[in-house]
């Protein structure tokens, strides 16, 4: 049939035919986009958690840090953060938040103890959920109220090893910024319990007023300015863009230059995902050429007598790549049928494996805090997916469509 | 064509040999006959004296192995594959023994078909579409599939396809093999009424009387060979 629309129509009637022969081609497109969406959208939601987890903790999405800061992260290693300076990284548009902290290492003691444990200074007055990872981990006591608050958070375990309780003395020990070692007595005002060991173990958390005079910092002195971004893909144009507005020895990284051990780990992740995906991918892909090729041979005797009429060789190979045109186009249907709503459940509801886990773990050095795996995937990653299926199935569709344009006529027809 | 004398249909000395394994089969063992416009003409013979491969012949199906074959004046052999799938479309209608509709379109399809692959007009391509298949008895039952018709009722429709793209030439393999007296008798009908109105030539391969006895010429195979070109006047 010479005009594409009528090929169509036939490609359509052809491949019901042989209804339960589509539709288990059908059903395999839908269980491998299944696998592929759930694989792809487990990975999308996990990585963001854990870069996001990794940002609350220390330098946001994107950190502004001392030059050498990365190298030897030590106290002397400063930058400007004045209200100026964040107030304007706060206006590019991916920007949420820019806030001052200052983190680094410090000594703990108390009558009974004595222990090292890392500690983060922040503003809790301009902190929230969205930057912070620990205020909804206070188990004891409260939060830190303003910047100059003189009180210390310890975790969990930390206060248990130091043998101390909520409005107990704690001397904190730390390097200023001209080497002296310096010392302070706070109080302790919360226990936070995240059910991470690392952080129970030995996180502390500061006002930064507090901090900056304990270090003799300047009032708009800090190690880092923590950078939070609304997707942490958009970090590294971020970064790229807020470098404009710094002067040496400043510099701003992305989340993937501050922590390259998890971008590392994520990259290693996505990379075997991909890889599965493919195969399942080739796998669909041999089942629908399957399909098609059977379907191709049970007609030669068809083509034969359709090539007899006057059908080209090039309407045949048209002809068969319409049919791989509706199993693709059919096929994502049914599987976005199939998909939908388990996505959805996974998507809303998550897998809580908190008792494959116990009370908390750490992958790559980040703490995960919710112990919920969430189905979350990217729109960019859905348009691979259905683009590869498209691709697996028109490609599957070829070697037969070829075969259907070289049916010699008068061999098919002594076919009987 | 060259000229109003010329035959429509020309082999000359064509043989042809297929290999079946390690075996030779020569199904036509230089095969010569013309035929003029218009005639009404059957190949017959016993099985295997090479009606079918001298039909697959003029029909551009398949190739000589040696020998020529005209169809209005062009040498297929000189034809690439595109012209000879044209040739196939637009100057030969077939009508084979099985019937051989494309199962998922309708009648009114199957007959259509040559026509749009011909790139012709939808209403032309309807008209003629409708008119053929009443001619061939088939009013009212243009929308059925061929598996909601009688072997006799897809034989016409195959008629109607094979007739619909004007061709200069219908070949006719076995058409009444698998229909009864009555039905085959009422085929012969429509296809000499055809022949004589639309003035298309039609030949037939066949070893069935009652086509015979409709052909106004006969030419008997035997082995490959033309054994003798019988006409009734």
């Amino acid at each position: 049939m010479a005009n594409r629309s009528k090929l169509a129509t036939l490609a359509w009637r052809n491949i019901w035919r042989n209804r339960r022969r589509t539709a288990i081609t059908l059903f395999g497109i839908a269980f491998g986009v299944l696998f592929a969406v759930l694989v792809t959208g487990l990975g999308d939601a996990s990585y963001g958690q854990m870069i996001d987890y990794a940002a609350k903790m220390g330098g946001g999405h994107v950190s502004v840090q001392h030059e050498d800061y990365r190298e030897t992260p030590s106290l002397d290693q400063t930058v400007r953060a004045d209200d100026a300076l964040t107030a304007s990284i706060e206006t590019d548009p991916e920007v949420l938040h820019a806030l001052p902290r200052v983190s680094g290492a410090t000594m703990l003691a108390t009558a009974a103890n004595s222990y090292g444990a890392f500690f983060m200074a922040i503003d809790p007055s301009r902190e929230d959920e969205s930057t912070t990872a620990f205020l909804g981990a206070i188990s004891e006591g409260r939060m830190l109220e303003g910047p100059d608050d003189k009180g210390i958070v310890l975790g969990a375990t930390l206060a248990e090893n130091l043998d101390v309780e909520l409005d107990k003395k704690v001397v904190l020990t730390m390097t200023d910024k001209s080497g002296e070692i310096v010392s302070g007595l706070t109080r302790v005002r919360g226990i936070v319990k995240t059910g991470a060991p690392s952080l129970d173990g030995g996180l502390a958390l500061l006002s930064i007023g507090h901090a900056r005079e304990l270090l003799g910092y300047a009032p708009d002195e800090s190690t880092q300015i923590a950078i939070f971004v609304r997707d942490h893909r958009d970090s590294a144009q971020v970064a790229a863009r807020i470098r404009g507005q710094l002067q040496a020895p400043s510099v701003a990284l992305s989340w993937e230059e501050s922590s390259p051990e998890l971008a590392g780990f994520i990259a290693m992740k996505m990379g075997s995902n991909w890889i599965m995906q493919v195969f399942i991918m080739v796998l669909m892909a041999a089942g629908i050429f399957n399909t098609l090729f059977v379907s191709v041979m049970e007609r030669l005797r068809e083509f034969g007598i359709m090539a007899a009429l006057g059908f080209s060789r090039l309407q045949l190979f048209a002809l068969v790549m319409w049919e791989s045109v509706w199993i693709a186009i059919f096929g994502l249907v049914a599987a976005a049928a199939f998909t939908g709503p388990l996505y959805y459940y996974l998507n809303t509801k998550g897998i809580d494996y908190s008792a494959m886990v116990g009370e908390g773990a750490e992958v790559a050095g980040v703490a995960l805090l919710e112990p919920v795996l969430y189905v979350d995937i990217y729109f960019v990653h859905v348009l691979a997916i259905a683009g590869i299926v498209v691709v697996a199935t028109l490609a599957a569709g070829l070697y037969p469509a070829w075969r259907a344009g070289r049916v010699p006529p008068a061999d098919a027809i002594r076919l009987v | 064509m060259s000229n109003d004398n010329a035959p429509i249909v020309k082999l000359e000395e064509v043989t042809k040999v297929y290999r079946q394994g390690e075996t030779e089969v020569r199904a036509l063992r230089g095969l010569s006959f013309e035929v003029q416009a218009g005639e009404f003409l059957a190949l017959t013979g016993p099985s295997g004296s090479g009606k079918t491969t001298a039909l697959n012949m003029i029909g551009a199906l398949d190739t000589p192995s040696s020998g020529k074959v005209w169809v209005e004046g062009r040498d297929l052999s000189g034809l690439s594959r595109k012209q000879l799938s044209e040739m196939r479309r637009d100057r030969i209608g077939f009508v084979f023994q099985a019937y051989n509709l494309i199962p998922v379109l309708t009648a009114y399809e199957n007959a259509e078909m040559v026509m749009r692959l011909q790139g012709k007009a939808e209403e032309e391509r309807r008209r003629l579409a409708m008119e053929l298949l009443a001619e061939v008895g088939l009013e009212g039952l243009e929308h059925r599939r061929p598996d909601q018709l009688s072997g006799g009722q897809q034989q016409r429709v195959a008629i109607a396809r094979a007739i619909a793209s004007r061709p200069a030439v219908a070949l006719a393999d076995e058409p009444t093999a698998n229909l009864d007296s009555a039905t085959a008798e009422m085929l012969l009908d429509t296809m000499e009424k055809l022949n004589r109105e639309t003035g298309v030539t039609f030949i037939f391969s066949t070893h069935d009387p009652r086509v015979m006895n409709r052909a106004r010429r006969i030419l008997h195979l035997v082995d490959g060979k033309l054994d003798r070109d019988e006409r009734k006047d």
